[in-house]
């Protein structure tokens, strides 16, 4: 082993670099299409790469970065100037890397079960087996489910990272103002807990700043949106919101960069509707994906959706968007508003922190508003809370009128329902209720 | 030994007849033990819902609370002169209709308890109240609320943190609890009746531990499957009643013989266990459970409210978020949790622990994981099972106890 792999491993880098590059491999891939649409994507897998790289960077050069999360208040972390990574960034970006399902396979042989999120669980192994680098200050989540508020303990009991210092917010269950302030008060812990741990300070002026920038990324995020009601629907799975969402609550909140992309998307959105183009040749059936995309194996199933049947993604769970803007007076209204964002409004946080509603509520408003033709609730194993509600959600899509469908599925893991059995049960679905 | 002397029916004959006593005798005090009328209707009570005790209440005007889980502040209910009922699926055969609203990744409690709710089977309750205890069952309360009439439902949003500020949240959660119990009642909870109740439900966990502290014995007078039974039955009864019941029993016990034949003492953690026929088997080959961190066990009575604080509401805010032993949904209490493991294996003198999970259970999912290396690092015998609510695949839980007490060389 030699000089570079040793640091490599001891700094938890192994997986980051081979993550990094192969991001850079599907940036030189979509170099190769220049459609606009590959370019938006090449775009945002730059900015992926951008800070994989900054990561690295603060982890050789032993410089501040944190762990934390999009729903955890990245608006705050951009504005205290700290480098940042979400702890499960493999399954959530790097899930179609080869070495995946076995690395799925050695979290259960270290005993983290079969039923357990399998997210959870891959990011459980990587700090298990020193495979995550290690931050200065850790912002853990308790929130949306169980299976979050396991993974968090585990990470703090693992002894290589108990000097890692560690905070969560405490999450109220029901949204009202009572919850909004206590939620607030719980960010202003986070800051004073940053602060003291990073050295960082946050500058009000330049939240506010962060706050505006952000504030333009959601009206463009809306208006994206909309433009997305439209027969046929400009985009399907492979551009939209899980694009929108990366850039405003992951890799760009509040910086011109991700402002300036989401322009270009809105732009290249209303070129499309205007020419009346979508991903398809002929839109047969307009769906909506109530859920993370399958990101293990999302090559292997979304695109055959398309062809196949001509369906097509026009919402998910992550394109969703009902953001209200931060009122950016002052620090009080400023911190309302991101508590009032991070925890009842982003997506899954919103559906499956609290109670059931959400699932109905957010049904109902993307059926009418996006002439969706059936429901797809992907089931994800790990979604516990969410299969839970699999009877609210059926019984508003039947008062709706849209046929609605639970696969049961792993969002990562493909062997749990292959992309073969979720064809076949979404074939017989959309055969018998006379789609496509 | 013949293999019917191995399972745990109470010290032999042999054996008592070796300490001076004479066979007659020794089968006098084994038979009355048996014969237990306070364990006989713990027993019973368990292995329904509505026991006499509680029919008798409701045939008086009595009114009972249903609570889905042990974070719901039951001294409140008491308060109100109402029982709380602990909710179980005790009785279900099948989750039908509860399989239309959940889906087969939710836990088997939380199909075949909102199965009986759907069922009818729950009728006699006056009201249920849930708190956000985990994913399976926090959403039984949004079927609850849909589909079954019940004249009272609430839920309190319980805290993931345990500081003071915690404390402060739930305080106002009770507040609230309370003031609603009053307004859909039309019953007042004064500070006064709020301490009674506090004193009883100490009395209850006090009475509890003594029952415990005769598990320590060498020869514990009490099997573990018996003590689940005493425990489950105090969440179903009218307080008083079961207080004065448990006494009778710590009474009898304190005269009666220990079980000496087992091979290991066991401790059993885990979460919704409430069927003491599953100790019962693990019992039966050998290894006596002498102690757990249970839903049903020692989490819920090793310590007290303090009856000493300013206020009562305060002293149950605190009591339920920072000072009783935490469920593994308690984000900054691993720690905690574990040296409450290890403090109850010294104590008991416990040889191996087995920890107990419904299947799809993340938050046990984490914690006996997590359990389960610090057990390693102390050189611990320790075995995951995972379980459905209602008692299934028998054989193969008796086969891997006894693969596990013979890995102790027990």
């Amino acid at each position: 082993m030699d000089k570079k792999e040793i640091t490599q491993k001891e700094l938890g880098l192994e997986r980051y670099y081979q993550e990094r590059d192969w991001f850079n491999f599907l940036c030189q891939m979509l170099a190769q299409d220049p459609s606009e649409t590959s370019q938006l994507s090449k775009e945002i897998t730059e900015i992926t790469v951008a800070r994989y790289d900054e990561i690295i960077r603060c982890a050789e050069e032993g410089k501040p970065f944190i762990m934390g999360y999009f729903c955890a208040a990245p608006e705050i972390y951009e504005a205290m100037d700290l480098p940042w990574y979400m702890i499960m960034a493999t399954p959530f970006l790097a899930a179609s890397a080869p070495y995946l399902l076995e690395d799925i396979d050695a979290a259960e042989r270290m005993g983290l079960g079969t039923d357990w999120c399998t997210a959870c669980r891959l990011t459980l192994y990587y700090i298990e087996a020193g495979l995550t680098p290690k931050p200065n200050a850790l912002i853990a989540l308790i929130h949306p489910c169980d299976a979050a508020t396991m993974l968090h303990q585990g990470v703090y009991r693992n002894k290589r990272w108990r000097d890692v210092p560690i905070f969560a917010m405490d999450p109220p269950y029901f949204e009202d103002q009572r919850g909004i302030d206590y939620y607030a008060r719980e960010l202003k812990r986070m800051v004073a807990f940053l602060e003291k741990h990073t050295g960082r300070k946050l500058d009000i002026d330049r939240l506010r700043e962060i706050c505006q920038e952000s504030n333009k990324q959601y009206e463009l995020w809306l208006e994206y949106a909309q433009l997305r009601r439209a027969v046929p629907c400009p985009h399907g799975w492979a551009v939209g919101g899980p694009q929108c969402f990366a850039i405003t609550q992951v890799f760009q909140a509040g910086r011109p960069r991700g402002t300036a992309w989401m322009r270009k998307l809105v732009d290249h959105t209303e070129r499309m509707v205007k020419e009346k183009k979508g991903p398809v040749a002929k839109e047969r059936i307009r769906y909506f994906w109530f859920d993370l995309l399958p990101f293990g194996w999302v090559f292997e199933f979304l695109p055959w959706l398309e062809e196949e049947w001509g369906a097509v993604m026009v919402m998910d769970m992550f394109g969703y968007t009902p953001y209200t803007l931060i009122d950016t007076r002052n620090e009080d209204t400023m911190l309302k508003g991101i508590a009032k964002r991070n925890l009842y409004e982003s997506p899954m946080v919103r559906q499956a922190r609290g109670i059931a509603d959400y699932f109905a509520s957010d049904i109902t408003r993307v059926v009418k508003d996006y002439k969706i033709d059936c429901v797809i609730w992907p089931g994800h194993m790990g979604h516990k809370d969410g299969s839970a509600s699999t009877g609210i959600m059926r019984e508003v899509c039947r008062d709706l009128g849209v046929p609605y469908i639970h696969i049961g599925l792993d969002l990562f893991d493909k062997r749990y329902t292959t992309p073969e059995q979720c064809k076949d049960k979404i074939s017989q679905f959309f055969t018998a209720m006379g789609l496509g | 030994m013949e293999s019917s002397e191995r399972k745990l029916t109470g010290v032999t004959i042999k054996e008592a007849a070796s300490k001076g006593e004479n066979k007659a005798e020794a089968k006098v005090k084994r038979e009355a033990k048996a014969k237990s009328k306070p364990l006989q209707e713990f027993q019973e009570a368990t292995q329904t819902l509505a026991n006499p005790a509680l029919q008798d209440w409701k045939k008086q005007g009595g009114k009972v609370i249903g609570c889905y889980c042990s974070y719901v502040p039951e001294e409140v209910i008491t308060a109100a002169g109402f029982v709380p009922f602990r909710m179980r699926g005790t009785g279900s055969t099948s989750t039908e209709l509860a399989d239309a609203c959940l889906s087969s990744i939710n836990c088997s409690f939380s199909r075949h308890s909102l199965d009986m709710g759907l069922r009818g089977e729950y009728s006699f309750l006056d009201g249920v109240v849930w708190v956000n205890s985990c994913d399976h069952v926090r959403r039984i309360y949004d079927h609850w609320k849909r589909k079954i009439v019940t004249p009272y439902l609430h839920f309190l949003s319980l805290p993931k943190k345990t500081t003071d500020v915690q404390v402060g949240w739930y305080r106002d959660e009770i507040t609230t609890f309370k003031e609603s119990l009053e307004k859909h009642f039309g019953t007042p909870i004064t500070e006064e009746r709020l301490w009674e109740a506090i004193r009883l439900h100490n009395e209850t966990r006090r009475l509890q531990r003594q029952l415990y502290e005769l598990r320590k014995r060498k020869s514990p007078p009490i099997t573990g499957a018996e003590t689940l039974a005493v425990m489950v039955a105090g969440s179903a009864m009218p307080r008083e009643h079961y207080n004065q019941l448990l006494k009778k029993l710590l009474d009898e016990l304190g005269r009666a013989y220990g079980h000496a034949n087992y091979r290991a003492r066991l401790m059993l953690i885990g979460g919704i266990l409430d069927d003491p026929a599953y100790i019962e088997v693990i019992e039966s080959q050998g290894g006596l459970v002498v102690t757990d961190s249970l839903c049903y066990g020692s989490r819920i009575m090793w310590k007290d409210v303090n009856e000493k604080a300013s206020d009562a509401i305060t002293a149950l805010a605190r009591y339920y978020i920072a000072e009783r032993p935490h469920c593994p949904r308690m984000f900054d209490r691993q720690l905690d949790r574990s040296a409450f493991v290890m403090d109850m294996i010294r104590q008991f003198k416990v040889d191996g622990v087995i920890s107990e999970r419904l299947m799809f259970c993340d938050n046990w999912t984490g914690e006996a994981f997590m359990v389960g290396e610090d057990l390693k690092e102390k050189g611990i015998p320790y075995i995951r099972l995972d379980r459905e609510y209602i008692l299934t695949g028998v054989g193969q839980l008796r086969t891997r106890i006894q693969a596990f007490l013979e890995t102790m060389e027990r």
